[in-house]
């Protein structure tokens, strides 16, 4: 590791809001570790870029009123702002964080996916644009538990 | 355990649309107690298109079984897709697919 890619980690970790795009490649798993094990949606999302004040808006997310089986849950994400990175949580589950895309440049924000719901709660997607967070909530009723539960 | 990921991918104007379905258990605290199991799951999953990352996921065990992905990126058809994902385990797999 050269000097430069150091230095450009090192203010990356320090500062969360300034997240290195240039750097590609970013496991948040290792990155921001203590996020994923947070029970509570605006401390994971605090604890991933800083701070957990959002607005609400310019964001989509698509998921089911109602979940028959909690095991399977559609999630669709879609946004037009020209986004850094996208995250889910949802506060059904032991922990908050579900998953952290992160953008390319001139990539597009429309990600699906399905994940488990053990119980039925609100699901969180968080799109970060410009330093700033948009966000947008939907309650999902789970019928049967697919957390194992 | 853990075998390939099924890669589906088609463009339209300019913009490629990927599906992906990964094959693996993706046991959660819960679940692999239950199975009395090892934890399980993907943690980190990119698509890449002629070595320049298109897609970046860094995923945790609220996924389902056999995770499936959706996503689009500004391609063109012909181009080679590889999906590649380690577990926590450390368990990889590297995956192509060709956009239609």
């Amino acid at each position: 590791m050269n000097r430069r890619n150091f230095i450009e980690i090192g203010l990356g970790v320090a500062a969360a809001t300034v997240l290195p795009v240039s750097l590609s490649a970013v496991d948040f798993r290792k990155t921001k570790e203590k996020a994923w094990l947070e029970k509570d949606v605006s401390k994971a999302i605090e604890g991933l870029y800083g701070s957990s004040s959002t607005t609400q808006g310019k964001v989509k997310l698509k998921a089911p009123d109602i979940a028959e089986n909690g095991a399977i849950v559609p999630i669709t994400i879609s946004s037009d702002l020209s986004a850094t990175t996208v995250s889910l949580y949802q506060d059904s589950n032991p922990e908050a964080a579900v998953a952290v895309w992160t953008v390319p440049a001139g990539g597009v924000v429309d990600y699906s996916l399905r994940i488990k719901m053990q119980k039925t709660g609100t699901v969180t997607a968080v799109v970060e644009s410009d330093g700033k967070l948009y966000t947008d909530k939907k309650l999902v009723k789970v019928t049967k538990g697919g957390c194992g539960g | 355990m853990a075998g390939k990921t099924r890669i589906k991918a088609k463009e339209k104007d300019g913009v490629v649309t990927v599906m992906a379905l990964a094959k693996h258990p993706m046991h959660s605290s819960i679940e692999a107690k239950k199975l009395k199991v090892k934890q399980n799951f993907i943690t980190h999953l990119t698509a890449q298109v002629d070595g320049k990352i298109v897609y970046e996921i860094s995923s945790s065990q609220f996924f389902s079984k056999d995770p499936f992905l959706k996503f689009k990126y500004k391609g063109k058809k012909g181009d080679k897709i590889t999906i590649k994902w380690v577990d926590i385990l450390g368990g990889t797999n590297s995956s192509d697919g060709i956009a239609k």
